[in-house]
């Protein structure tokens, strides 16, 4: 019997484009969808139920990657063995969840990499990242996902809630417990909608590139103890 | 009025304030204590002014004075990280719970659907 499998999608105010994510993800694997809404203020909870997904509603707005937590500690909650994640806004190509998939038999994590779709920017701040934490991996920042049964119970731990994004802290806390990650590679599309909330102004850049290099430095070679219940 | 009056009415009235903010429970309990700390020693300092200038010879320094200003600026300090601590920890906490309720009201509509009853309607603002 395979795996089970959740996908989740983590929205935030993306009605104009859910559905064609939704119903993209629907075409190319038979899984369970569940689209969790960071306190949207438009209708993309109603058009994602109306598409057919399962919806959860954050009370509060807790960014990207406490809205992929939510789903994380949703379907480990429900026992499924395995979840992917991608984004609302329609960048990232659902052809390439069956592979993410199928990654997961031989590692831990599955990345959807993108390296074409570099800029210089964030071709340095990747080499950057990847010289500061010793991690092997081209794209950090990439949110298509493939989570197994072993990072899915350690990502929906306490620990793993003061994160912000779903990048280098996410993979340094799982290579960090001796996890194994794959990248896989895949033909991202331009956003549909919406901005990156990462790279969207050089003071955020900034923001972001002190926060993470403080996470970093901080974080290099964490042992979380270990703990049975999440 | 002189310096020491003023200094026992400033510690005075800084305890007041702080026991009538908890009494009218705008202030947690635990965060008093600090508060009362500090009154009790502007009391300390107002009854007792020569104490500043034995400590202060006590560890060499010329200005003692300044003594109070380096220990204003230390417990100051102090008390920003040990609020940021608190905050992240509250964070995290809060986190969590959303994280929680949403998944729990997601449990909740599936267990009366399969039980037939109607929907609980969302109440967004109500929240």
């Amino acid at each position: 019997m395979p795996a089970r499998c959740l996908i989740v999608i983590p929205a935030y105010n993306e009605a104009s484009t859910i559905a064609g994510v939704i119903a993209g993800v629907r075409k190319v694997i038979d899984a369970p969808v569940l689209v969790v809404c960071d306190a949207c203020e438009d209708d993309t909870t109603a058009i994602a139920a109306a598409s057919g997904a399962q919806v959860l509603d954050l009370p509060v707005r807790l960014g990207a990657w406490g809205a992929i937590q939510a789903g994380l500690r949703f379907g480990y909650r429900h026992g499924f063995e395995q979840v992917l994640t991608l984004d609302a806004d329609g960048q990232h190509p659902a052809e390439a969840l069956p592979d993410l998939r199928a990654g997961l038999d031989h590692a831990d994590v599955t990345i959807g990499t993108y390296p074409d779709r570099l800029s210089a920017a964030r071709r340095i701040a990747w080499w950057y990242f990847r010289a500061l934490t010793g991690l092997n991996v081209v794209d950090v920042t990439s949110g298509m996902r493939g989570y197994g049964r072993r990072a899915l119970a350690l990502l929906v731990r306490s620990e793993a809630s003061l994160l912000d994004y779903q990048d280098v802290g996410v993979l340094m806390l799982l290579s960090g417990q001796g996890m194994t990650i794959a990248e896989i590679p895949v033909t991202m599309r331009p956003r549909q909608a919406g901005h990156s909330r990462v790279f969207n102004s050089w003071f955020q850049v900034a923001r972001y590139m002190i926060h993470t290099t403080v996470l970093c430095v901080a974080r290099i070679r964490r042992r979380l103890p270990l703990e049975n219940t999440p | 009025m002189n310096l020491a009056t003023l200094t026992l009415v400033v510690g005075i009235v800084l305890a007041g304030i702080i026991l009538y903010l908890v009494r009218r429970d705008h202030l947690h309990g635990p965060y008093a204590l600090g508060w009362l700390l500090l009154a009790a020693g502007i009391i300390v300092i107002a009854v007792w002014p020569r104490l500043i200038d034995e400590v202060g010879r006590l560890v060499g320094i010329y200005y003692p004075p300044i003594l109070i200003c380096l220990g204003a600026i230390a417990a100051l300090l102090i008390k920003s990280l040990i609020s940021d601590l608190e905050r992240s920890r509250q964070e995290r906490s809060l986190r969590r719970l959303s994280q929680k309720v949403a998944i729990l009201e997601r449990e909740l509509q599936l267990a009366r659907q399969q039980l037939g009853q109607p929907l609980i309607r969302s109440e967004s603002e109500a929240d």
